[in-house]
């Protein structure tokens, strides 16, 4: 996982942190999924193998612990979130790359 | 609490590991049943209990009525079950009871108009009339065939209601079906099945299990047993499940997400526009796919829209989802409220205005339960990510614009295409806008309207199928297309011998349904044709010098009053643009019948005029082989000239500047329905059009000789429309006024159009085209000087039928061998033509001797060369063929 993500950061020229977020992935379910974007003073951050990862504190409370192996494997490659309290019964079923936000509002 | 287990093969049993889970009630977060939780071993079993049923064939071998019979037994037992459906579905999703109460009666409904619409409506058959494929002939239909086992995943805001857009079509179309329900929701799928059973659906035809979907998805979209999935639910996921489908080719149906606009122009009615906003949004909380999450409103109406939406939304009543007052339940889960509430928060941080909501609800006398209040945000930008991302909550986003365009423009500037709505007192611009918007469903002044027979589904990342309607029942079938060849034999099969050395086609069709009167005075026969074809208003078209020779006025006066007008401006080799002038002509005077007097070009434009005016269009629309169904407008020929056949023939020989050739229709319905051959109306026909004429007849006659589709039939008018040509060509020479020998080469003429339009023609035609249209040769000239040379290149391929064709030509074969015989046949030709002084080289008649080599490249790739006696494929073997006949 560290090195699929130190590559996207090299490949992007990217310095930010790595948030982890929530959002509704179309009809009925909504995921965890890795993005690039404006980090807040309110984010809760953690340093793992030399990478800096943030999340909204109102989300973790939500979902708990995450955890986010990389595959790569029959044509499924990507990040796989998962969290100690799934946030939907296709929680992990999916694969994600990393996104980058536009920041035009925030 | 109740007890919920999984249904497989028609039993209720526990869950292979013993696991269960509970469901709860999202009004008020209590736990209210606890359910059977399937896992990879209980995945399995369904999938080969529904695996064992379809093979089983008991239902997948009924027949759709008997099928349907027993869906409406379905139906009839989810009937019984309906007040506890309601009230179930209304507990486990939160829907309120107002709505709710109606899922088993919508669902019901949909069982039976499916039912009915598999029974009546649906092309289980299909014949294709024209295949397309002219040299294959024979029966084509198609059949529709069950997929087999189909896996259905419901999403949990339409748990019942959904479910059934998929079951009804999968088992109607005679499939077995393995639903997995959402886990949130899983109470009424469980229902559902004890209606199944109680109904005597087989065992194993429909199976239910609950469980996670992340464990079973994986199971249910990669086992090689299944066939088809059927999902509803995210884009991420249903990404996910194609991919997985892709491992063993399953067929998907995907209805996912949707960021729908609902657009109000600036002359919509104000309530109704502001009710409909609300409505499309905050209906079911916002948790419907379709929701129209966007409302794009005129600037012109912008201000009092709002504050009209704020009132309203603000008086929406959030409740208990089993009090009948409420207008708004809690939302499904936890999870749901917490990511609405996370783009509530990504809104303001984007810079949208929240004008109202925003804001977590407590219902007065319920502790927790998961309720939301209606929120909008006003000065919201199309690229904003609440604009974007489906928030499946009561979150409304209002965004300004200025013109219908901009509104189309921005309702498609989203990676969904799910659904829309427009609001207008114009219905036409309306639509117009409807039409605009890439979505599978735009509603004018309504919204989330489904209906049974009505397809429902996405464009872009909302999905690939459709549910509900015909479309839905399509989507549940595999097609077989069968072929039933029109002749046994492999002999007669064209395709087969591309692969063998033997290139004749023994069996064939003969169907040249043109009546022939002929002989002196047959004119008079046309007035009664015309009637006897049920026409009254004939238009003549000829070429002027026909018309100048008065023919045209003899055909007229023997019409009577059946003639609308005569149409002398067809020149010679037609082009499309002539068809298409004479057309706008007929349809002008409205004729209902076409007399063409004249020769192959006069008579080739009226096929192409009576195929135009009876189908529509342009003549270029119908430069095909064999895809006509219906007889075409009426079409008595009087030919002026004897020598292309074309008043028998399935032929129409025309000039297209686009491909710059000549190009076809050939079609068994374009020959015309009499030919009148009198021939008075060729005793003026000078003596060098009697000749080159005579020689394309004479070239059609060997030529379908020649053919690999040559036949008996064909052979015996063949022969004698020879021997016709060889008796009496000379004699007409000698005297244009032989009223006898002028009818005798009329109807040899017609014969060898008969024979050539079954038979075809070959090389020689070919290469006639092919100076005819580069070099402008006329045709039958073109024909007579290559016809002896693609003779004796024929000769060891055809050398039985030279040899018949030698003794036609009236040459004393005594003695000689066959191969010799043939060989004379070809010098008969010569001899004949430099009798009646026809031209005899190509350097005669204006080609250049440096231009053969392209001629030769053009020859090869006429159509015309497929059917020659002797395979051609050699370009260098044409242009030595050329050259002889330089």
């Amino acid at each position: 996982m560290s090195q699929a993500i130190r590559s996207f950061r090299a490949d992007k020229g990217i310095q930010q942190p790595i948030r982890i977020a929530l959002y509704f992935s179309g009809c009925c379910d909504s995921s965890l999924y890795l993005c690039v974007d404006t980090t807040f003073e309110t984010d809760l951050t953690l340093e793992l193998d030399g990478l800096t990862f943030v999340i909204n504190p109102e989300i973790y409370q939500v979902v708990g612990e995450v955890t986010i192996p990389y595959v790569d494997e029959m044509g499924r490659k990507g990040f796989v979130l998962t969290s100690s309290k799934p946030v939907g019964e296709w929680d992990g079923f999916g694969v994600s790359d990393i996104k980058i936000q536009p920041n035009l509002y925030v | 609490m109740e007890q919920y287990k999984l249904f497989i093969n028609g039993e209720f049993v526990d869950a292979d590991s013993g696991k269960t889970f509970e469901t709860i009630d999202p009004g008020t977060e209590a736990p209210i049943a606890t359910v059977a939780q399937a896992g990879k071993a209980d995945a399995e079993e369904a999938i080969a209990a529904a695996r064992k049923a379809f093979d089983r064939g008991d239902w997948s071998g009924l027949t759709p009525a008997a099928r349907a019979a027993k869906v409406q037994d379905f139906a009839d037992q989810i009937t019984r079950q309906g007040l506890r459906l309601a009230f179930t579905e209304s507990m486990n999703s939160g829907q309120v009871i107002s709505l709710a109460k109606f899922m088993p009666l919508i669902s019901v409904t949909l069982l039976r108009n499916l039912s009915l619409a598999a029974v009546t409506k649906f092309p289980w058959e299909e014949e294709i009339p024209v295949s397309g494929n002219a040299f294959a002939p024979g029966r084509e239909f198609i059949r529709r065939e069950p997929v087999g086992v189909c896996v259905g995943i419901s999403p949990w805001n339409y748990p019942m209601y959904i479910a059934c857009w998929k079951i009804a079509p999968a088992l109607l179309m005679g499939n077995t079906m393995v639903l997995k329900p959402a886990s949130y929701t899983p109470l009424t799928a469980l229902i559902v099945a004890e209606a199944a059973k109680a109904a005597g659906i087989p065992d194993g035809v429909f199976n239910v299990i609950a469980g996670p979907g992340r464990e079973l998805g994986e199971i249910l979209c990669t086992h090689p047993d299944v066939d088809k999935i059927s999902f509803t639910g995210s884009t991420e996921v249903g990404r996910e499940i194609m991919r997985m489908a892709a491992g063993t080719i399953k067929k998907v149906t995907l209805e996912l997400g949707g960021k729908s606009a609902t657009i109000i122009l600036d002359d919509a009615d104000m309530e109704l526009a502001v009710e409909g906003a609300l409505f499309s949004n905050f209906f079911h909380q916002g948790q419907v796919c379709s929701s129209g999450s966007r409302v794009l409103v005129s600037s012109k109406i912008h201000d009092e829209f709002l504050d009209k939406i704020i009132k309203r939304a603000e008086s929406i009543r959030i409740g208990y989802q089993m009090d009948q007052t409420s207008h708004m339940g809690p939302l499904v889960s936890k999870q749901q409220l917490a990511t609405v509430e996370r783009y509530v928060k990504l809104g303001k941080e984007e810079g949208a205005e929240l004008i109202t909501g925003g804001k977590r609800v407590e219902v007065k006398g319920i502790k927790g339960g998961f309720y939301y209040a209606p929120t909008i945000f006003a000065n919201v930008n199309n690229k904003m990510r609440i604009a974007q991302e489906e928030i499946f909550g009561p979150v409304l986003c209002i965004i300004k614009y200025d013109s219908d365009e901009e509104a189309i423009a921005i309702a498609n500037d989203s990676v969904y295409g799910l659904a829309g709505g427009v609001f207008s007192t114009n219905t036409a611009r309306a639509e117009r806008v409807a039409r605009g918007v890439r979505t599978g469903t735009m509603w004018i002044n309504n919204y989330h309207i489904f209906s049974d027979y009505c397809p429902f589904g996405g464009y872009k990342q909302s999905g690939v199928g459709r549910e509900l309607g015909l479309e839905s029942l399509r989507e549940y079938t595999q097609i077989k297309r069968i072929h039933v060849s029109a002749i046994a034999d492999h002999k007669s099969n064209m395709t087969f011998q591309i692969m063998s050395d033997y290139k004749k086609v023994e069996g064939f069709s003969y169907n040249c349904p043109t009546a022939v009167i002929a002989g002196h005075g047959a004119l008079s026969s046309i007035y009664k044709a015309v009637a006897d074809l049920g026409c009254r208003r004939a238009l003549i078209l000829t070429d002027s010098g026909v018309n100048k020779a008065g023919l045209a006025q003899l055909v007229k006066d023997a019409l009577v009053d059946f003639c609308v007008g005569i149409y002398d401006s067809i020149s010679p080799d037609p082009d499309l643009e002539t068809v298409d002038v004479a057309t706008a002509v007929a349809r002008e005077l409205k004729a209902d019948c076409i007399i063409s007097v004249g020769g192959g070009s006069v008579i080739d434009t009226a096929k192409g005029v009576c195929v135009t005016l009876k189908n529509g269009g342009k003549v270029n629309d119908y430069l095909n082989f064999l895809v006509l169904t219906e007889p075409q407008t009426p079409h008595i020929v009087i030919p002026t000239t004897a020598g292309t056949g074309s008043e028998v023939t399935n032929m129409a020989v025309l000039t297209s500047k686009g491909a710059g050739r000549k190009l076809f229709i050939v079609d068994t319905r374009i020959m015309p329905n009499v030919a009148i051959l009198d021939p008075r109306f060729t005793m003026t026909l000078p003596k060098d059009l009697t000749v080159t004429t005579a020689m394309d007849a004479m070239t059609h006659a060997i030529e379908a000789m020649m053919s690999t589709l040559a036949n008996q039939i064909c052979d015996g008018l063949a022969l004698h429309a020879i021997r016709l040509i060889n008796e009496n060509l000379p004699l007409v020479v000698a005297d244009g006024s032989n009223e006898k020998a002028r009818l005798n080469m009329q109807l040899a003429a017609t014969m060898a159009g008969w024979a050539f339009t079954i038979a075809q023609v070959g090389l020689a035609h070919g290469m006639a085209h092919t100076i005819g249209t580069l070099h402008h040769v006329p045709h039958g000239v073109a024909c007579g000087i290559v016809l002896p040379k693609v003779m004796r290149y024929n000769v060891d391929h055809a050398a039985d039928k030279l040899a018949l064709v030698a003794q036609a030509l009236g040459t004393n074969t005594a003695g000689m061998k066959e191969h010799d015989v043939a060989l004379a046949a070809a010098d008969a030709v010569e001899s004949l033509m430099k009798k009646v002084g026809h031209p005899m080289r190509l350097r005669d008649v204006g080609v250049p001797e440096e231009n053969l080599a392209i001629c030769a490249f053009h020859a090869i790739a006429d159509t015309a060369v497929i059917f020659n006696g002797r395979p051609v494929s050699d370009p260098n073997e044409v242009l030595q063929i050329y050259r002889q006949a330089y």
